[in-house]
């Protein structure tokens, strides 16, 4: 053993002494700084990547146009370990730096639930990607939603498959954490009005090794389409794979995570035609297109929506703030809530008075492993 | 074997005279700190987490500090008691302290549950239960959706009038965590706190010394339940949300290695545990540039301190304190009363058809002994011939399979150890077993607490008879050493003297010569001999026949579980049967 | 009945996982008394290795296979000299906490050198599986319950039969005992060591292209395959072969009958059970540990 006690003990004083000198490092920058709180670490490290290579890319384009009130625009980031108490430390310590202007919050619902208290409190805008339709709904002004909340993902998958494929019988298999719950309450709650019935409402947890049952209740069911909300890739994937195994071969349309990267590589051939709600879709818009092309450009993969919301939220706040000409909190708030018809690569941002800026869904469709572009649905939003 | 947790060698009570005043100077500055310094969200968060997650961890102080018993379901419990205060008053419109109240009581019933199950489990099982129960928590947190919201969480959920500021609430927080850690630092030196720790030790002597080893376990995880509930109800008030994810087995994980890392014998430990792992990684996030680096150093840090600090950060600090320790003053001591159960009838101890069967082999087969009050009774026999085992079935360690036994005129064939110890049973062990992390005084205290013995209830008149136990066996001079310490000859007298000091009705020795070397051997005659004069009856075993024929009055002898001869050492001696089961066996028998 | 087969033939070959994981637990538990809690961890590890030698540096998949244990002997060995060895006089937490140490730093780790991404490891065959009448059999599952039943016969072959399974049974038995006997008890236990790491290793190697291969891939599995092991008795290698089958049938059928988003739960319902009414598990013969 190469360290002995004594150095084991000093390292750990030292360790507990130092944090406070990084933190006063930097302050009155010549910067205007946005604070992200991305998982690097956890379970959803991977997406967590691709998050920030989003922001940064709309950090790069933000700063050649100018940047922000003349200064450059820098992002913090905090790691939230894919956990909800790793979220609040890693928010309330971006929150402490006064002189962060604007936040990125978390693409889980339930970690933003977790971060709420905190975003209230410090008062200051805070662009986030879960779905939860409640988060926009607590009162909280600080929240604006850079991608469509699941009440709209459950409308147009009950839509598409009720009006574009003429099914009636549904069979919906979801993930029983916030996302996935809501989301096919959602779907499920849609379904009368697009005259269709509900034969299957299955839920999972997390992480399972094997979907046998969960595939052949499927089959049992009689229905004859597939909605479905997963949560985690490595469960898409092995859920794909054991239904085309055991011979299910009705229409599937799923939340987005079936068109994502991860889901593609690993699931391959058991994707193929299968349908999906994708709040980003590269075909959809010129502004995906572009955005599409910027992240080829720096990652070897295509883009998903984990990394177009930053994206799109970088440049809102941005350019909320230089129409604000302040980065007052008040006043960028009031300059968000302003904007409208803005292209971004998730859509067209509308600002209702509740923070949702996005208020419609692309469907694609997976063609032997490429996402092609199928229809946009939106509904019109009560902007007040 | 006893699987117990690290023994804090070396300890000494910490001087409560200076001790206190000091504490709370230190828990008022620190919620003078709380409410007066100013501070970011950041620092408030983590301090609020430290503190609540600090009261949690000091539950497994408890259960497996103090009681050794393993625990992996802490943050279920932390999880109920934050649940408690969560939908209570979100859903329900219940104040939050009775919220908190209700959470920490559901969280004691399901500690006593889980304790319950170490009835019959220890160890790696205990952990797998523990474990089990987690999982369970979590599935039921993630599905039981009307109840408790499913994986969405409880969220905005209130504080308390008068701390609804975060300041505030944090300075409540460190309040509590300053008094429930002073009380678990007092635990230790309680009753309750010493039959915990007799428990970790040395289950088994525990049991014979008088302590409800299955009670003080339940006891010990319902207390461990609770402060884990105080913890979490007080967690849910400070971040205003919960989740089920929040209370998951990597939680508990986080919760043990704390207690470890800090030292688990004291809630300084748990306080300074808790402090470092929560600040650790939170430090190690300048090293965020790639992903996973820094848990792998923390992971890294984990095994290097279990490694280098075996009894944790707080132990290993107090092992360097402990090298300015003062010796304690002696303390003149009233001499040693024995009552020896008073002048009932003339037999003691009655054991009638006694048979103790192992599957085929008839261990102990329908042996009758009786023992006359007052004088000193010799059980024994050739290897194998069954004593032990007869001593076992004696003082309940083994349930009799068949016949019965009268104590003082007491039936006590169907009772537990304690509860024969209870009734004025004293044994010793023929491989001594102390409580070896724990003082002399310790060791013999917990004997003169027996319940229903001379001095039980008042904690002065206790200690007071377990000096003068020690000073009837002349280590009174040496009560504030670990008995690890000691000689393997003072170790006997130390158990003996924890014997005497429950006063009992009849003492049982088990080979007490066994180990000790020839001036020893006198010592302890003469100290049997001093026990006997007091008119304490005792019930020997032993292959010295030379101690044997010195002290005893009356001789029972067994061979392959059978009784073949009883009466005077003289007649007994020249008894035929007597003499083949020796020369035809046991050569040792001149030993 | 075309159901009930299908999932009994899910349920073997998840619950044969189960048992491959459960062995390496066995194997360290009966030579040194303790649960390595990173257990999970080394078929994490092997199943990364395997992606990095066959699909990175592509080797072919048999050399890869070869290579990647060979590693994971490697990482055995390591683990011993640091995480268990260090701490063999010490009472079970410490080594408890320790190995939980070891199980954060090879996570964390290999998601520093990899990174989060997960990969898809293809199977040993080109064939992903064929219909026997009505029920599709994996064929991945197929060899992962082939190699189990290998196991088995290797297992009882190389410890009955082996003057090297010997020295190890005597190890685990008696340690001073062994030591008396002249048996180097140290080099015993890195035996172990080794064999456990390999063992799990395969395990890892032979799930990854059923489970895919990720950061927390062990996490998950390890902690069913703990309970495996108690169920089928902690002392014994059969009853962990045995105790994984069971949990992964109880397992499937309990999804399938009763509820899915409580199947983790039956499992230790299961597990419960056991500890209460059977603690020494299926076909332990040790009365259960007193603490």
């Amino acid at each position: 053993m190469l360290v002995t006690r004594r150095l084991v003990t000093a390292g750990l004083a030292a360790g507990i002494a130092s944090p406070a000198l990084i933190r006063s490092a930097g302050a009155q920058g010549a910067t205007v700084k946005i604070g992200m709180v991305t998982p690097m670490t956890g379970a959803a490290a991977e997406s967590g990547s691709f998050a920030q290579t989003g922001a940064k890319i709309a950090l790069e384009q933000v700063n050649k146009a100018g940047g922000v009130l003349g200064k450059p625009l820098e992002l913090v980031m905090e790691d939230d370990q894919t956990t909800n108490p790793g979220a609040v430390l890693a928010f309330s310590k971006l929150a402490s730096q006064p002189d962060i202007v604007a936040f990125l919050g978390s693409i889980r619902s339930t970690q933003n639930h977790a971060m709420a208290p905190d975003m209230l409190k410090i008062g200051k805008p805070v662009g986030f990607g879960g779905t939860d339709p409640n988060l926009t709904k607590l009162g909280n002004p600080w929240l604006f939603r850079f991608r469509p909340n699941d009440a709209y993902s459950g409308k147009v998958i009950a839509q598409y498959g009720g009006k574009e494929l003429g099914k009636k019988k549904w069979a919906i298999v979801h993930s029983t954490d916030a996302f996935g719950t809501a989301g096919a309450k959602a779907l499920a709650e849609s379904l009368p009005e697009n005259g269709a019935t509900l034969a299957l409402d299955q839920g999972y947890a997390n992480q399972s090794q094997d979907f046998t049952p969960v595939v052949l209740a499927v089959r049992q069911s009689g229905a004859d389409i597939l909605g479905t909300y997963f949560t985690f890739e490595t469960d898409l994937g092995i859920f794909a794979r054991q239904l085309r195994q055991l011979g299910v071969t009705i229409p599937w349309v799923g939340s987005p995570s079936i068109v994502n990267v991860s889901a593609l590589k690993l699931a391959g051939p058991a994707l193929y035609n299968t349908y999906g709600v994708a709040d980003y879709a590269e075909d959809s818009s010129e502004a995906a297109k572009a955005f599409g092309k910027a992240y080829r450009e720096v990652r070897k993969v295509a883009p998903d929506n984990q990394s177009s919301w930053t994206y799109d939220a970088v440049v809102v706040l941005a350019m909320a703030m230089n129409k604000a000409g302040t980065t007052e909190p008040g006043k960028v708030r009031e300059a968000l809530l302003a904007i409208r018809g803005h292209k971004g690569a998730e859509g067209e941002y509308n600002f209702d008075k509740n923070g949702d800026g996005l208020h419609g869904y692309n469907i694609v469709k997976n063609e032997k492993g490429d996402i092609k572009f199928d229809k946009r649905i939106d509904f019109t939003p009560n902007l007040g | 074997m006893s699987t117990t947790a690290t023994a804090d060698a070396g300890a000494v009570r910490p001087r409560i005279r200076w001790g206190l005043p000091a504490y709370i100077v230190l828990v008022a500055a620190a919620i003078a700190f709380a409410v007066i310094a100013p501070k970011t969200g950041y620092i408030l968060n983590i301090s609020l987490q430290a503190t609540t997650y600090a009261i949690a961890v000091l539950g497994l102080t408890v259960v497996l500090g103090l009681c050794g018993q393993i625990n992996l379901a802490q943050a279920a419990f932390f999880g109920l008691g934050a649940y408690a205060v969560g939908l209570g008053q979100t859903d329900y419109g219940v104040n939050f302290w009775v919220c908190l109240l209700v959470g920490t009581g559901i969280a004691a019933m399901f500690g006593a549950i889980l304790g319950a199950s170490t009835l019959r489990l220890g160890g790696h099982y205990l952990a797998m239960v523990t474990i089990s129960f987690q999982q369970i928590v979590t599935l039921v947190l993630i599905n039981w959706i009307p109840v408790t919201k499913g994986p969405d969480g409880v969220r905005a959920i209130p504080r308390p009038v008068l701390f609804t500021d975060g300041s505030a609430y944090l300075a409540l927080c460190i309040g509590v965590l300053g008094l429930l850690g002073y009380l678990v630092w007092r635990l230790r030196d309680t009753r309750l706190g010493r039959a915990m720790r007799a428990v970790r030790d040395n289950e088994l002597a525990a049991g014979v010394a008088g302590i409800d080893v299955y009670r003080t376990k339940v006891t010990a995880f319902a207390l461990s339940a609770m402060l884990g509930g105080i913890g979490g109800g007080l967690f849910a008030g400070g971040f205003a949300y919960v989740s089920p994810d929040q209370f998951s087995f990597a939680e508990s994980v986080v919760f043990l290695t704390m207690v470890l890392l800090g030292g688990v014998a004291s809630p300084i430990g748990a306080a300074i545990g808790t402090g470092l792992l929560i600040v650790l990684p939170e430090w190690l996030r300048f090293l965020k540039a790639i992903p996973g680096l820094y848990l792998a150093i923390y992971g890294a840090a984990v095994i290097l301190i279990v490694l280098f600090m075996p009894d944790g950060i707080w132990g290993f600090v107090r092992s360097r304190l402990d090298r300015f320790k003062r010796p304690s003053a002696v303390v003149a001591v009233p001499p040693l009363q024995l009552a020896g159960g008073g002048t009932g009838a003339e037999t003691v101890l009655e054991a009638r058809d006694l048979s103790k069967h192992f599957g085929g082999l008839k261990a102990v087969d329908e042996v009758d002994i009786a023992v006359r009050r007052g004088g000193v009774h010799a059980l024994i026999g050739p290897n194998g011939s069954g004593k032990t085992t007869t001593l076992n079935v004696l003082s309940g360690l083994y349930k009799a399979t068949s016949g019965g036994i009268i104590l003082n005129g007491r039936d006590i064939t169907t009772l537990p150890p304690h509860a024969r110890t209870a009734a004025g049973m004293g044994r010793t062990f023929q491989n001594i077993r102390l409580f070896r992390s724990m003082t002399a005084l310790e060791n013999v205290t917990v004997g003169a607490e027996r319940p229903g013995g001379p001095v039980s209830g008042d904690a002065a008149a206790v200690v007071e008879r377990a000096r003068a136990a020690l000073a009837f066996v002349g280590l009174e001079h040496r009560a504030d050493e670990v008995v690890a310490g000691f000689s393997y000859g003072h170790q006997r007298a130390i158990e003996i003297a924890r014997a005497l000091a429950s006063d009992p009705v009849l003492l049982l020795l088990d080979e007490p010569g066994a180990g000790l070397n020839s001036s020893e051997k006198v010592e302890l005659r003469d100290l049997l001999k001093r026990i006997s004069a007091r008119g304490l009856t005792i019930m020997i075993i032993d292959h010295d026949m030379t101690l044997v024929t010195e002290v005893a009055h009356h001789i029972t002898v067994l061979n392959f579980g059978r009784r073949i001869a009883d009466g005077t050492p003289a007649d007994v001696l020249a008894h035929p049967d007597v003499i083949a089961a020796y020369l035809g066996t046991a050569p040792d028998a001149a030993a | 009945m075309d159901l009930v087969l299908q999932l009994l033939f899910t349920g073997i070959g998840i619950g044969s996982v189960y048992a491959l994981v459960a062995l390496g637990f066995v194997l360290i538990f009966r030579a040194t008394n303790v649960v390595n809690f990173a257990q999970g961890e080394f078929s994490m590890v092997a199943a990364f290795f395997m992606v990095m030698f066959s699909v990175k540096l592509g080797l072919p998949y048999w050399l890869a296979f070869i290579v990647s244990l060979i590693g994971m002997g490697v990482l055995g060995a390591v683990f011993n000299l640091a995480v268990y060895y260090p701490l063999r006089h010490r009472t079970y937490l410490p080594v408890i906490i320790s190995t939980i140490g070891a199980s954060i730093l090879l996570a964390n780790a290999t998601l520093a050198i990899h990174g989060p991404e997960p990969e898809v490891l293809s199977g040993w065959f080109d064939t992903p599986g064929f219909l026997v009448g009505p029920v599709y059999l994996d064929s991945q599952y197929l060899l992962i319950i082939a190699v189990t039943a290998l196991l088995v016969v290797l297992q009882y072959w190389f410890f009955e039969h082996t003057l090297l399974g010997k020295k190890l049974q005597a190890t685990s038995q008696d340690k001073e005992m062994a030591a008396l006997l002249g048996i180097p008890v140290a080099l015993m236990i890195m035996v172990t060591f080794v064999y456990s790491a390999v063992i799990g290793g395969l395990a890892g190697i032979l799930v990854a292209p059923v489970l895919f291969v990720s950061i927390h891939m062990g996490a998950t599995i390890a902690l069913k395959a703990f309970a495996a092991t108690i169920i089928g008795g902690f002392g014994d290698v059969t009853g962990a072969i045995i105790g994984g089958l069971a949990l992964g049938i109880i397992e499937t059928f309990g999804a399938a009958y009763v509820s899915v988003p409580y199947k983790d739960g039956f499992a230790f319902l299961v597990l419960v059970a056991f500890l209460v009414f059977r603690p020494q598990g299926i076909f332990g013969e040790r009365v259960a540990e007193k603490a």
